[in-house]
């Protein structure tokens, strides 16, 4: 069982058999990319979505 | 009269619908004659208004009466399938049983029917804006070909020279690759601009709304109705809206013309960079400076949008994950939708993370410059059916290459436009994208604007 087969297990996602070996073989090139952006060293780097206290009718 | 009106841009269209030598009833008509006689191949509208002819009287009525509303008065426009409508169901490009939509106007329609633009139809859509083929629809320039997409309805229809404006959306590149695929010209406005309120959501804070149109003036008349803050839609930004028909006509001699040399250069069609490179030399000759940069930054940023796009998209689905609804989906985009579970917190964070340094970079990168060119898409339109294609030296997915130059855009939420610079050698159009500073509208039109009066590529229509 490879990295991501032990999320889709470990997240309890529910996909029959042939539909998760087809999910899983279409992520394989994205989760390349997002392995990528793993190897960034961005502690010092806040967030571009930045967290507010004010109610959604008073943003904006 | 001119035989076919609404084939023309609307300063001319709204110069003579303001002077009665034209009626929107008229133009209506030739609009849906057209309809009625292209669509059949295109396939690119999936509803039309039925009162159509009602809001094109009303709009005669008030005209004669002295009560002009504005460029767009009497003009017929087409809305994209997630736009929400009073008048027209909405779908957001899908067939699946159990998923329903509001019958509500979207604030971007409320807006154009404000300003009295006649909405006469909804176009055709990638299934919930996930993707950018855009079946069954084709490309007006060769109908064995794709229009693009996510608004690849709204593509072909433009080009079709059906409406001068059709509204898209924009989470990667959706309403300027099928400007580019399709020769029309599309612009993306700030983050922040334009509401999405009303607009079927596909990733919060990548949606962009806009218009595809004739020409940059008609993507401007569309900007300066649909622009302004929004509370219903919380990525609204209180920021003064200028009237954009003031960058039009503008003189460039003093643009200063940023070039990424990396990411968007190097991995094109050649047909392409030719273009693109020539449209470099025409803001050189106008007297134009010419600024080379890279940012590395970008070489992580593709892992970056698929973390919140997908993550985004499966949190909006969740509901139909849950119903089952998604077994109805198209069988690429369920997968899509399923697979969002598979980024984590952390890589969705990092993302955003990323997206700040983006944004700070190019900050300094515009103490320098005041627009960003290059190709919009990195090939021209490819075959229907089609997964796979040459790009540069290397065989490539078509749906990773097409949106490798948009999707930076999206993730910084700057303006960009896509217009028409040229055509490969198999007569199929050429994007040519300009990007410039957050809510600096003006300097991307002026810089669009000098480009295609300086050229003949908007005279240019296909022949169906």
């Amino acid at each position: 069982m490879n990295e991501l087969e032990m999320l889709v297990e470990a997240l309890g996602i529910q996909l029959e058999k042939e539909r998760r070996s087809a999910v899983l073989a279409a992520f394989q090139p994205m989760a390349q990319e997002i392995a990528k952006l793993r190897s960034l060293d961005l502690t010092d780097v806040h967030p571009a979505v930045v967290f507010s206290p004010v109610p959604a009718s008073q943003q904006g | 009269m001119h035989e076919n009106p609404i084939t023309r841009p609307i300063a001319e269209l709204s110069a003579d619908l303001r002077l009665g030598k034209l009626t929107s009833i008229d133009l209506l008509e030739n609009a849906l004659d057209r309809i009625a006689m292209l669509d059949r191949k295109l396939e690119s509208f999936v509803c039309l208004a039925e009162d159509a002819r009602a809001q094109a009287a009303a709009a005669d009525r008030e005209i004669a009466q002295g009560r002009w509303r504005g460029p767009l008065h009497g003009v017929p426009v087409a809305v994209k399938d997630n736009y929400l409508t009073a008048d027209m169901p909405s779908r957001a490009g899908t067939d699946a049983p159990g998923v329903h939509f509001a019958r509500q106007d979207s604030a971007v329609v409320a807006k154009l029917r404000e300003a009295g633009a006649i909405i006469v139809g909804k176009t055709r859509m990638h299934e919930f804006a996930w993707g950018n083929v855009t079946p069954p629809s084709k490309n007006p320039w060769d109908l064995s070909r794709v229009p693009g997409g996510s608004s690849g309805g709204s593509g072909a229809v433009v080009a079709a020279r059906i409406v001068p404006v059709a509204m898209g959306s924009d989470t990667g590149g959706s309403i300027r690759i099928p400007a580019a695929l399709c020769g029309t010209v599309g612009l993306k406005p700030t983050f922040g601009r334009v509401s999405r309120a009303g607009i079927v959501p596909h990733s919060w804070s990548l949606d962009h709304a806009g218009p595809l149109s004739y020409t940059v003036a008609d993507s401007v008349y569309a900007l300066n109705a649909i622009s302004g803050h929004d509370p219903k839609d919380p990525g609204s930004a209180r920021t003064d809206v200028p009237d954009f028909t003031a960058a039009l006509g503008q003189p460039i001699t003093d643009l200063r013309v940023g070039i990424c040399r990396n990411h968007m250069f190097g991995n094109n069609q050649p047909d392409v960079d030719a273009a693109i490179e020539a449209a470099i030399r025409f803001y050189r000759d106008v007297g134009a400076q010419l600024v080379e940069f890279e940012l590395p930054i970008l070489a992580f940023s593709l892992g970056a949008i698929f973390a919140i796009e997908l993550s985004s998209s499966t949190a909006y689905h969740s509901r139909n994950l849950a119903s089952g609804a998604v077994t109805g989906f198209t069988n690429d985009v369920r997968t899509l939708v399923e697979m969002g579970r598979l980024v984590t917190g952390p890589d969705y964070l990092k993302a955003e993370q990323l997206r700040r340094v983006l944004i700070d970079d190019l900050a300094k990168v515009f103490a320098d410059v005041d627009v960003i060119l290059g190709p919009t898409c990195p090939l021209t339109a490819w075959p229907i059916g089609e997964w796979t294609v040459r790009v540069g030296a290397q065989d490539e997915s078509v749906l990773a290459a097409s949106w490798r130059l948009t999707y930076p855009w999206n993730l910084a939420g700057l303006p960009a436009i896509s217009l028409p610079c040229g055509f490969d050698s198999t007569g199929l159009p050429i994007g040519l994208q300009l990007a410039s500073r957050p809510f600096d509208e003006m300097t991307l039109i002026r810089a669009a604007d000098a480009y295609e009066r300086g050229h003949g590529w908007k005279d240019m229509h296909p022949k169906l």
